[in-house]
Parts: C-alpha cells; sequence; structure tokens
C-alpha cells in the first residue's frame, strides 16, 4: 500500500513489531478510541453488533439459555473491548510494540470497525460515498481503520502454522 | 487508488456438522443432551475483512489456513457457517471467543 510506505506493521526478530503510521493516522486512532469508550458503555444501537446473541431460538429455553449466556460473559467483553481501546489510546504514538499490544491494536480496531461500520450501514458491496455526502468522513475512517486492521493481521497471520495446531488452538484442548 | 477488492466482506456458508457423539456420564445431575452435538456458527457479515475471518479461526481453532478459508468462503458465499460442533458448554466457549474477537457466532443444536 503506497500511502504507508514498506508495511506498517512489521515483526521483529525480538519478537515486537514496528509500527510505521503517519502521525495523523495516529492522532485518529488514539482520538476515536477514547470517544468510542462511553458509545460501547451506552446503549447506542451501534453497538449491537459487539454483542450478538448466542442463542438465537424464539422458544423459552433459548431465551433463558441467551440470558445465561449474557450473565456470564457481557461483563468479561465490556472489559476486553475497554482494555483493548484504552491500549489503542495510550500507546498510539508508538513505534513498538509487543506482540500482546499489537493483538489489542486488532481487538480494538475490530470494534471501532464494528462500530463505525454499523452506523453507515454498509452492505457487501456499497459504494463510497461521494466527497460531498455527509457521511464521507465517517466512510473515510471506515476505510482507514480497514487497512490498518489489513496491515495488523497480515504481520500477525504470518506468525501462524500453515498446516494448523492438531492439539488444538492455544492451549485449549 | 481502490481498497474495495482488498476489504470486501464475507459471507457464510450452511454445513452439518461432523464431531463425535458427546457421550455424558449419567449420574451428573445436570440436564445433558446425549446424542446431538452443539454447533457453532458464523455468520456472513459485510463489516469484517475476509483475512480476518480467516485468521480467527486459525487462531481460534488451531485450523490449518487450508481449513480456515474454506470455512471462511462457506461463510462468504453461504451465509453462514458450522465451524465447530461439541458439548454446549464448549459451544459457548467457542461462540464467546469469536464473538469477543468480533465475529458474528452463534451456536444451535444438531439435529
Amino acid at each position: 500500500m503506497s500511502r504507508f510506505g514498506g508495511g506498517p506493521v512489521r515483526r521483529n526478530s525480538d519478537g515486537s513489531y514496528s509500527i510505521r503510521l503517519d502521525p495523523t493516522v495516529r492522532n485518529l486512532l488514539a482520538s476515536v478510541s477514547e470517544q468510542v469508550v462511553p458509545v460501547m458503555e451506552s446503549d447506542d444501537p451501534a453497538t449491537r453488533r459487539l454483542f450478538p446473541p448466542a442463542y438465537v431460538g424464539g422458544d423459552p429455553d433459548s431465551a433463558r439459555a441467551e440470558r445465561g449466556y449474557r450473565d456470564l460473559v457481557d461483563g468479561a467483553m465490556r472489559n476486553h473491548h475497554r482494555t483493548a481501546l484504552d491500549t489503542l489510546a495510550s500507546t498510539a504514538t508508538a513505534t513498538t510494540l509487543s506482540a500482546e499490544e499489537l493483538a489489542l491494536w486488532l481487538s480494538a480496531i475490530e470494534t471501532l470497525r464494528l462500530i463505525v461500520g454499523t452506523r453507515l450501514d454498509v452492505t457487501e458491496d456499497m459504494v463510497p460515498p461521494t466527497a460531498d455526502d455527509p457521511s464521507a468522513p465517517e466512510y473515510a475512517l471506515y476505510d482507514l481503520l480497514g487497512m490498518v486492521q489489513a496491515a495488523i493481521i497480515d504481520a500477525l497471520a504470518a506468525e501462524l502454522p500453515e498446516e494448523g495446531r492438531p492439539e488444538g488452538p492455544e492451549g485449549l484442548l | 487508488m481502490t481498497f474495495g477488492d482488498r476489504f470486501r466482506g464475507r459471507g457464510g456458508a450452511t454445513k452439518t456438522g461432523s464431531a463425535p457423539v458427546e457421550v455424558v456420564s449419567p449420574d451428573l445431575d445436570e440436564t445433558v443432551s446425549t446424542d446431538r452435538p452443539w454447533l457453532v456458527i458464523v455468520w456472513n457479515d459485510p463489516i469484517n475483512l475476509m483475512t480476518f475471518v480467516t485468521y480467527v479461526l486459525q487462531k481460534l481453532f488451531g485450523y490449518s489456513k487450508e481449513k480456515a478459508t474454506r470455512l471462511m468462503l462457506d461463510v462468504h458465499n453461504k451465509g453462514r457457517a458450522v465451524v465447530a460442533s461439541g458439548t454446549r458448554e464448549r459451544a459457548e466457549l467457542d461462540v464467546y471467543r469469536l464473538q469477543e474477537h468480533g465475529l458474528w457466532a452463534t451456536m444451535e443444536q444438531s439435529g
């Protein structure tokens, strides 16, 4: 991507990641992260993609199971997203990130894309708005978040074994 | 410069689960389903990048890149896909991990 020169996110030999982004982009990431925290903690409809139901049957058993699931996960998910957004805001100017920080960047940017994308009501093959459209600045933000996310994914995905892990992921199995 | 091709969202697919039947000890107190595994489903959404969905499936389930890509394309082309199956408790954990990563995941009992 010519806009960012040779790779915005690159893994260093010590396992950390070098981040090369314009100061303008960094400032935008920091300010948007901060602005989104109260939105995420509200009932704003733009957050509906952040907390989707697990059980979607219309029957009473499903409704009960869904209540149990929400009780179990909502607090943890909100805490995780808050931590990720706070981390992005506080490390937005960093030129080096640990692997853990980069994972939190990925999570925060995902949260931002879900909220902004929901507000824009994006569709699968939507045509970007024209420059004079009031949604143009927000769409430009959405686009930028996508570019940064893609760069992070490229760097992190390169570390995953192509053949997978038969024993299961992250020690869970 | 257009980024549309790079940032297309994906879809989802329906696929029958292939997990082994869960056999549960009869001296457990809880109500159990002894022969119908729970399916973990990822749904298409227009926001998530194809590369992101593939990455999350590799990361969370240890799938090969090839399998994760195939599942992602099922999600993209068919609207939803079964990405895992197992006990109800395990399915809830998988749904939680997928949702925390931003994917639109749900669960349902097979059969």
